[in-house]
């Protein structure tokens, strides 16, 4: 098999974003160029440049992407509409890298832009019947998970608060992030019970957004006279969950093969990671990934975030963004808005978020279904 | 009364202290010997053999609790919190997440529980849904 790193290298060259904000009246083509527009001019690209376009987006229907570009001149480029879930994003940023790297295209865009939608789900036509009401609301079975380690391994309703409260905390540093507020493991515990343990900063909120990345190949970085400093993209890698073994979920267990995978195809080790933007739809996930990425060893998870490992100059800058929690989670846009805030880490442009001398990192994300997709992303000294 | 979930699941043997027991509808495929919940009209989700290959097995709606916790908002307009929601497996090696019935004092993992059937409102028509009580007298 051919993996990224055997073709061409791919650089990211420009990103953007639209501040993700609660459901408004805002037009999604508004969102959507104002995200494409700060990533043309973090590169120094004009439209017109950019040969073929990924737009990752779920609730605002059939063509989003081809109608928004009709208001920032029809240039013929390729436009193909994606649609993975919750990585929609992070599929859209693979398809860009790939059409680079196989040599197809230049300069290649992604770009995520979505409305809170009327959420019409597949899982919703399957015509199978489950026995719970709630069997596919992703909350409950993270917060039945969360219950189950509480047992299994100690976990405290303190240490989900503590994932939340850093990632709140970053987010107050963050002007693209929903949530701007610092908060701490006290206000996230007494804040509105969910489910379980689970308060309500603690689950990702609803929201819309737009984040774009412009990507393109070494040639194109001489040719073009780009701006925007380069970082070199080492791998993207995608798998579908198998069925559940055991008690460890099939998203989890799908989410360490697919980091285990993309570590090898990037050619690194989880020692090498500076930056991890991770999927923490719900707090409970950053317990577990720091363990299934191999950031920290298995079972002490919540040990290396209670000895703040994960914050921003700990060992491993974990959800710098903020996070799905903090930052938010508009479907389409969230995988290239981690994409965002990695480059801006590896360039150091993070601002008040920098994470000291970081070189390398990995965004991951899970769609529903579920799938899980990673990408490793370096600073070439 | 009619069942809300008549895909799932079909009348057992004997009442336990909420409700009718039911038995839930499982499929035994003929290709690979395995079974999965619930049966559909597509096939066998393990092997992926044809739905012909596929025949009605019934599980006797014995349970074992894994884990639960309550929903204290209303995460789905079919529900009406606070309620109890929990894993169980309800056969060998197939873990469902299941409704409860009443509050989670009642309930300790690895507890036995029982599948009955509980009258519920959905819309202006009361249907029997399933749910899962504790079955104290088995093992
Ligand atoms: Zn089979």
């Amino acid at each position: 098999m051919t993996v990224l790193k055997d073709l061409r290298p791919v650089y990211v060259v420009g990103v953007g974003m639209h501040r993700y904000q609660f459901a408004s009246d805002t037009n999604y083509i508004h969102m959507g160029l104002t995200a494409l527009r700060a990533a043309l001019a973090d590169a120094g690209l004009e439209f017109p440049q950019i040969e073929s376009a990924f737009v990752g987006c779920t609730g605002i229907g059939m063509a989003a992407g081809r109608i928004m570009f009709n208001h920032i001149g029809s240039t013929g480029l390729a436009v193909t509409q994606c649609e993975n879930a919750s990585a929609s994003g992070s599929s859209a940023f693979q398809l860009a890298c790939l059409e680079v790297a196989a040599g197809r295209r230049e300069v290649s865009l992604a770009l995520g832009v979505d409305k809170y939608g009327d959420q019409v789900r597949a899982i919703n036509k399957e015509g199978v019947g489950r026995l719970s009401d709630t069997a596919a609301i992703p909350l409950v079975r993270y917060a039945l998970l969360a219950e189950y380690l509480k047992k299994e391994k100690g976990l405290q309703p303190e240490d989900l608060a503590m994932v939340a409260a850093k990632n709140h905390t970053n987010g107050s540093k963050n002007p693209f992030a929903q949530f701007q507020k610092a908060r701490s493991v006290q206000d996230i515990l007494a804040a509105k019970p969910v489910m379980g343990d689970f308060t309500s900063p603690m689950c990702t909120p609803r929201g819309e957004g737009a984040a774009a990345a412009i990507v393109c190949s070494a040639a194109a970085l001489k040719d073009l006279g780009l701006t925007g400093e380069p970082i070199r993209v080492l791998s993207s890698t995608l798998q579908s969950e198998r069925p559940q073994v055991g008690r460890e979920m099939g998203s989890v267990a799908v989410a360490r093969a697919v980091a285990e995978k993309t570590y090898e195809e990037a050619g690194i080790t989880a020692q090498d990671l500076d930056i991890v933007e991770l999927h923490d739809a719900f707090a409970i996930e950053e317990l577990l990934y720091v363990e299934t990425f191999g950031l920290c060893p298995t079972g002490e998870g919540h040990f290396w975030i209670r000895s703040g490992a994960a914050e921003i100059n700990g060992e491993v800058a974990v959800n710098p963004s903020g996070g799905l929690l903090a930052q938010g989670h508009p479907l389409g846009p969230t995988g290239i808005g981690q994409v965002h805030e990695i480059v801006h880490q590896l360039r150091g442009t993070a601002g008040p978020r920098q994470h000291r001398g970081a070189t390398t990192g990995m965004a991951h994300m899970i769609g529903l279904g579920s799938i899980s997709i990673a990408h490793v992303l370096r600073k070439e000294t | 009364m009619k069942l809300e979930k008549p895909d799932l699941c079909a009348p057992g043997a004997g009442h336990g202290t909420h409700g009718p027991r039911l038995v839930l509808k499982a499929g035994l495929c003929a290709a690979c010997g395995q079974v999965h919940f619930p049966k559909t009209e597509f096939g066998c989700p393990r092997c992926g053999a044809a739905p012909d290959r596929v025949a009605l097995h019934a599980l006797d709606g014995a349970a074992r609790l894994l884990a639960f916790a309550t929903i204290h908002t209303r995460l789905s307009p079919l529900i009406t919190p606070p309620c109890v929601v929990g894993e169980a497996e309800v056969a060998p090696g197939i873990v469902e997440e299941v409704m409860l019935v009443g509050d989670e004092m009642l309930y300790a993992d690895g507890m036995a529980l029982r599948a009955v059937g509980i009258p519920v409102a959905r819309g202006d028509r009361q249907l029997m849904a399933i749910r899962f009580e504790p079955a104290e007298d088995a093992a």
